[in-house]
C-alpha cells in the first residue's frame, strides 16, 4: 500500500495539453475513480501514474518517494487494461507468473502465487488454457491476476469492465469490490461511466478538458456537484434559473424556501428525484413520458418556458399532456451562484 | 524523446495562480514532508538499447540515402578526383545523357531527346519510339493496363468470396511466380519470335508486376464493407456486373490507381527480364542504365541514374498525393 | 433475369433482332441444360449460390489467362527443353542437361556460393531492418512520415543502380573509400572493396533491407502495445519486453520476411553483372545463354527449372510449416 500524490502535474503533447495543472491526493487504501468524457485527460493521467507518460512539469510521489523519473518496471504498480491486453503467446498460468518472473522470483513462490491468485479469481480451471480461447470476463479476470501476482501497492484499473455485457459487469464489479477491499490496495479506477464509479469507488474525481473539476465522495459529487458540467456529466439534473432573496428562492412563476447561501441570480440544480408531483408551488404540463421499468422517466414544461425531467413510481405516473402540480425537495437542490 | 530528459519541474500553475478561490481538485500541501527520490536503476537495455537501435537506423538511413544524394549532386560536377566531386555546376553529363549537344553520334547511350525533338516535326508518331526514356514508358504502361484488367478482379475475387482453391490463387496472385530471368528464358524458349517485340515485354511485365497490383488493390479492399456494398447496390435494382463497374472499383480507386503507379515505375524498371529477351528497338530505360554503367564515365554515369531517381520521385510524389506512404513492397 | 449478366443488356428495340436473340438463347439455354451439371449451371445458373460460383469463375478468368500465356506455358517449354533429346528442340526424353549441371564443379560451386551468401545477407539484412522498424515504430522519431518515404526510396532501384550505389561508396572514386585513403593516407584503389565479395554482400543487403523493413513495419503496426505497457509495469526490462511480448507478436511477419527476402536475394541478378565478384546461379543462367557457351538453351533452361523448383519447393515448405504471414 502506498498513497499516490499528484502535485501540479502538466502533460502536453505538442501543442495539446492532455493534462493541465492536476493535484490530486489518493490514500492509502483507498479506490479513487476518475471519470469523465473520453479525451478528458484521464487515461493520460493513469499512465502518468503508471510511469508511460513523463510529466511535463509536476512531480507524482508515491508516500515519501518521488517517482516523476522512475521508469515502469520500478514503480511496483499493477496495471488492468480495457482491452486485457494479455500475452497470447503464454498459457493463463505463464501470463499470471510473467511479473513475478520478470522480478527474480523463484519457480516454486511464483507457481504457489500464480495458483494462489487463479483460485482466488476463480479461474483455476483456466490455467493451462491459451488466453484467446477465453471470454472477455475471464480474459479481464487473468488480466486482475497478472496484475496482483507482483502484490503491487498501487493498482490503476483502466476502463476494466468495458466491452462486458450488462450482466457480467455487475457480477465482476461487486467481486471486484471485495476483492479490493481485502486486498488493502490503492487502487486508481478510470472509466466514463459515473454509475460504475460510485459503486467501485471511495471517492470520485471528475475530470474535464485536463482539469479535475471536483473531487470528492459519490454521494457530495452527486447531490453537490461543483460546477454545471459536473452536475451535468454525473447523473440527469435540471437546472432552473432563479433568484435568491430573503431566504426564498423566486423562479419566476414560484417561490421555495432557500438553502442557505448566495443571495441574487443562481443557478438551482435538481436531480430528477428532487421533484415530487402532488401538492407543489410548480405548474407543469407532462410532455414525454418513457416507461424504464423501475420507474417511469416523464419530461414536464413550467409556465416561463424551462422544462425539467422528472423520475416517478409507474403507478402514479403522469400521461402526456396531463398537468400536474410539482413541489420541489430543497434539501436536495444544490445552488450555483451566477456571479 | 525529450520528455524522458526534462527533469520534474516544481511549480508550474500553482504559483501565478492568484485568486483565492480553493481549488476544485484541492491543491496540496506537499511541502511539509521529507519527499526523497525512488531509488531505481537502468537495466543495461534501457540504457544501451535505444542509443544502439538509433544507431543502426541512423547508418542505415545514411546508407541507404547518402549514395542517392551524393549520385545526384556529383551529376553536376565536373570532375570527382579527391574526398568530394568539384567543379560545380555543369550541364555537360545530363546533356550527354539527355541526347542533346554535340555528343549524339558517340553517345549511343543517351535517351536521344534530341534525336526525338528534331524526327518531332517530320514523323511525329514514330519519334517518340526513339528513346529509351519513352519506350519505357509506353512498355510499362501497357504492362499496367493487363494488370488493371487481370490484377483487380482477382483481388476482389479473392476478397470477396469464399471458394475452393482460395488461398491457393491468392497465393499465386500475390507471390511473384517466377523472377525476371527464368522467366526471360522461359520466354525465350517459349516465344522465340515474340519475347524481345513490344508484346513480349508487356506480357512479361504485367506477370512479373501483377502482384504489387493485386496487393495495392486488396488493401484498399480490405478496408471496405464489400459484402454490404454488393447487396446494398443490388437490392436497390443494380445488376451485378454493374455494380461491380460502377460501385465497387470507383470505390476502390485509390488503391487502383496507387497500384497502377507501382507497377508501371516498377515495370519501367525492370532489369532482369528486360535484359534477357530484349533484342531490338530502343533499350528500355533499365537496359540504358546498364549501358551507362557499363560503358560511360562515372559522372555521365551519375546523371543517367539520376534520370531515373527523378522518376522514381515523381512517382513517390504522385503516390503521396494519393495518400500512400512510398511503395509498398 | 439471368440472362442479363451472360449477354449484357438484350433490350433492342429492334424487334427481328430481338426475335433473333431469342432464338439464340434458347438454343443456348438448351445446350447449356445438356452439359454436365456443375458446368451447366455455370452457364445456365439456377441458385444465387450457383450465380456466385459464375461471378467467381469470371472474375479470375482474366489472371489465369494471364498466367498461363506468361507463366505457365513458357515454364512447361523451359521444363521441356531441359529434358529434351535435342538441344534445340523439344523432342523425347533425357536428363543429359541435369547430369551435365550435376557434373560441372563450376556450377556445383556456384549453387553453393548462391545459397549461403542468399542466406547470410537475408540475415545481416532481416537484423537491420528489425532494428530500423523498431526505432521508427517505437520511438517518437521527428519527421518519420519523411523517414519512411526515404528508407523505402531504394525500393523501385534495380539491382544494377543499386550495385552503382556501392560504387559511389565503396568503388574506386567512392566516398567512403576516398574518406578512409584521406585519413589513412593510404591508396584508395588498395581500399576499393566495391568489387570484392564484402562490396557484393553490401549491395546485396542494399537492395533486401528496405524490402525487409516494409515487411516488418506491416507486422510493427499491429503489435498490441498495451501488451507491451503491461510486461513494463510487471516489471520487465526493455529487452526483455522486446523479447517475451514484441518478438512473439512480429514472428510470423519475420518469418514471412525471411522467405520473401531470401527469395529476392536468389533472384538478384542485375547486381552480380556489374559487381562481377561471385558467380551466383542467375549469373550461370545467363552466362550459358552468352554465345561464349554457344547459347545453350537448354542448359540455361534446366538451370532455371532448377532455381525455380527449388523457390517453389523452399516457399510452399515454409508456409506450410510454419505461422508465416506473406503479403502486406
Amino acid at each position: 500500500m502506498a498513497d499516490i500524490t499528484l502535485d501540479s502535474v502538466t502533460k502536453r503533447f505538442g501543442e495539446t495539453t492532455a493534462v493541465d495543472d492536476v493535484s490530486l491526493t489518493v490514500g492509502d487504501g483507498e479506490i479513487l475513480g476518475v471519470v469523465g468524457p473520453s479525451g478528458c485527460g484521464k487515461t493520460t493521467t493513469l499512465r502518468t501514474i503508471a510511469g508511460f507518460e513523463t510529466p511535463t512539469e509536476g512531480r507524482v510521489l508515491f508516500d515519501d518517494e518521488d517517482v516523476t523519473r522512475v521508469p515502469p518496471e520500478w514503480r511496483n504498480v499493477g496495471l488492468v487494461f480495457q482491452s486485457y491486453a494479455l500475452f497470447e503467446n503464454m498459457t493463463v498460468r505463464e501470463n499470471v507468473q510473467f511479473g513475478p518472473k520478470m522480478r527474480g522470483v523463484s519457480k516454486p513462490e511464483r507457481r504457489r502465487r500464480a495458483s494462489e491468485l487463479l483460485d482466488l479469481l476463480d479461474i483455476a480451471e483456466l490455467a493451462d488454457r491459451d488466453p484467446t480461447t477465453l471470454s472477455g470476463g475471464q480474459q479481464q479476470r487473468v488480466g486482475l491476476a497478472r496484475a496482483l501476482a507482483i502484490e503491487p501497492t498501487i493498482l490503476l484499473l483502466d476502463e476494466p469492465m468495458t466491452g462486458l455485457d450488462a450482466q457480467l459487469k455487475t457480477r465482476l464489479r461487486r467481486e471486484l469490490v471485495d476483492l479490493l477491499d481485502d486486498l488493502d490496495v490503492t487502487a486508481l479506477y478510470v472509466t466514463h461511466d459515473q454509475a460504475e464509479a460510485m459503486v467501485v469507488c471511495d471517492r470520485m474525481a471528475v475530470m474535464n478538458g485536463g482539469r479535475v473539476e471536483q473531487v470528492g465522495a459519490p454521494e457530495d459529487v452527486y447531490e453537490r456537484p461543483a460546477n454545471e458540467f459536473v452536475a451535468d456529466f454525473v447523473g440527469t439534473s435540471n437546472r432552473l434559473p432563479a433568484t435568491a432573496r430573503n431566504g426564498r428562492l423566486h423562479f419566476g412563476h414560484a417561490t421555495t424556501p432557500a438553502p442557505d447561501g448566495d443571495e441574487g441570480d443562481v443557478t438551482v440544480v435538481a436531480r430528477p428525484e428532487a421533484f415530487r408531483v402532488g401538492e407543489g408551488p410548480f405548474d407543469a404540463t407532462v410532455r414525454e413520458r418513457a416507461y424504464l421499468g423501475e420507474h417511469v422517466r416523464a419530461v414536464a414544461d413550467l409556465p416561463d418556458g424551462e422544462s425539467v425531467t422528472l423520475r416517478v413510481d409507474p403507478a402514479t405516473a403522469p400521461a402526456p399532456g396531463e398537468r400536474v402540480s410539482l413541489a420541489l425537495d430543497t434539501e436536495r437542490v444544490h445552488v450555483l451562484s451566477d456571479s | 524523446m525529450s520528455d524522458a530528459d526534462s527533469g520534474p519541474v516544481r511549480g508550474g500553475g500553482t504559483d501565478d495562480q492568484t485568486d483565492d478561490r480553493p481549488r476544485p481538485d484541492g491543491g496540496l500541501t506537499v511541502e511539509d514532508r521529507q519527499i526523497r527520490e525512488r531509488s531505481w536503476k537502468r537495466s543495461p537495455s534501457a540504457v544501451l538499447g535505444r542509443p544502439l537501435v538509433l544507431t543502426v537506423f541512423a547508418l542505415t538511413f545514411l546508407f541507404l540515402v547518402f549514395p542517392v544524394v551524393a549520385t545526384f549532386v556529383a551529376s553536376f560536377a565536373r570532375e570527382w578526383t579527391g574526398v568530394l566531386p568539384s567543379g560545380f555546376v555543369t550541364l555537360t553529363h545530363w546533356e550527354q545523357v539527355l541526347g542533346f549537344g554535340g555528343y549524339e553520334d558517340a553517345a549511343d547511350y543517351s535517351l536521344k531527346l534530341g534525336a526525338v525533338l528534331r524526327t518531332l516535326t517530320e514523323n511525329p508518331l514514330a519519334a517518340p519510339s526513339q528513346s529509351p526514356l519513352f519506350r519505357s514508358m509506353w512498355l510499362a504502361l501497357g504492362g499496367v493496363l493487363v494488370n488493371l484488367v487481370v490484377g483487380v478482379p482477382i483481388a476482389y475475387a479473392v476478397a470477396r468470396y469464399e471458394f475452393p482453391g482460395r488461398d491457393l490463387l491468392n497465393a499465386f496472385a500475390v507471390l511473384p511466380l517466377a523472377p525476371g530471368i527464368v522467366l526471360g528464358v522461359a520466354f525465350l524458349r517459349a516465344y522465340p519470335e515474340l519475347s524481345g517485340t513490344d508484346f513480349g515485354l508487356i506480357v512479361g511485365y504485367s506477370l512479373l508486376k501483377a502482384p504489387f497490383m493485386v496487393m495495392a488493390v486488396q488493401s484498399s479492399f480490405e478496408s471496405m464493407p464489400l459484402r454490404q456494398l454488393e447487396e446494398s447496390a443490388r437490392s436497390l435494382g443494380a445488376s451485378w456486373p454493374r455494380t461491380f463497374l460502377s460501385v465497387i472499383v470507383p470505390n476502390a480507386k485509390r488503391g487502383i490507381v496507387s497500384g497502377a503507379i507501382i507497377c508501371w515505375a516498377l515495370a519501367a524498371a525492370e532489369f532482369n527480364f528486360s535484359y534477357v529477351v530484349f533484342s531490338r528497338g530502343a533499350r528500355p530505360l533499365a537496359l540504358f542504365l546498364k549501358a551507362n554503367i557499363s560503358n560511360s564515365s562515372f559522372l555521365t554515369t551519375a546523371a543517367a541514374v539520376s534520370v531515373f531517381f527523378l522518376l522514381v520521385a515523381a512517382v513517390t510524389a504522385a503516390l503521396q498525393l494519393l495518400g500512400n506512404r512510398g511503395f509498398s513492397t | 433475369m439471368s440472362t442479363d449478366e451472360a449477354a449484357g443488356g438484350t433490350g433492342g428495340t429492334d424487334g427481328r433482332r430481338a426475335d433473333a436473340l431469342a432464338a439464340v438463347s434458347a438454343a443456348f439455354h438448351a445446350g447449356a441444360a445438356r452439359l454436365p451439371d456443375p458446368l451447366g449451371r455455370v452457364l445456365q445458373p439456377h441458385t444465387e449460390r450457383d450465380r456466385e460460383r459464375r461471378r467467381v469463375i469470371a472474375l479470375c478468368a482474366p489472371f489465369c489467362l494471364l498466367a498461363t500465356v506468361a507463366g505457365v506455358y513458357p515454364l512447361s517449354e523451359m521444363l521441356r527443353i531441359s529434358v529434351s533429346e535435342a538441344k534445340y528442340v523439344s523432342e523425347g526424353f533425357s536428363l543429359s542437361a541435369y547430369e551435365r549441371l550435376l557434373a560441372d564443379p563450376h556450377l556445383r560451386a556456384s549453387a553453393v556460393n548462391t545459397l549461403w551468401f542468399s542466406l547470410a545477407t537475408t540475415i545481416v539484412s532481416l537484423g537491420v531492418a528489425t532494428a530500423t522498424a523498431h526505432a521508427l515504430e517505437k520511438y517518437d522519431l521527428p519527421f518519420r512520415g519523411a523517414l519512411l518515404t526515404l528508407l523505402s526510396f531504394p525500393i523501385s532501384l534495380p539491382g544494377i543502380v543499386a550495385a552503382f550505389m556501392i560504387i559511389v561508396l565503396l568503388g574506386n572514386t567512392g566516398l567512403v573509400t576516398n574518406l578512409v585513403a584521406w585519413f589513412t593516407g593510404r591508396s584508395s584503389v588498395d581500399l576499393a572493396v566495391a568489387t570484392s565479395v564484402g562490396g557484393l554482400f553490401v549491395a546485396y543487403c542494399y537492395s533486401m533491407i528496405p524490402r525487409a523493413f516494409l515487411l516488418l513495419r506491416g507486422s510493427y503496426a499491429e503489435v498490441n502495445e498495451r501488451t507491451e505497457e503491461a510486461a513494463r509495469s510487471l516489471g520487465a526490462s526493455p529487452a526483455r519486453t522486446f523479447y517475451h511480448v514484441t518478438l512473439p507478436q512480429i514472428k510470423p511477419g519475420v518469418i514471412g520476411a525471411f522467405i520473401l527476402t531470401f527469395r529476392t536475394a536468389l533472384a538478384i541478378f542485375g547486381t552480380v553483372l556489374i559487381l562481377q565478384t561471385l558467380r551466383v546461379w542467375t549469373y550461370e543462367i545467363d552466362y550459358a545463354l552468352s554465345s561464349g557457351s554457344g547459347f545453350d538453351i537448354q542448359l540455361a533452361a534446366a538451370m532455371a527449372t532448377v532455381w525455380f523448383a527449388f523457390v517453389l519447393g523452399f516457399t510452399a515448405l515454409g508456409l506450410r510449416y510454419t505461422s508465416a504471414e506473406v503479403g502486406l
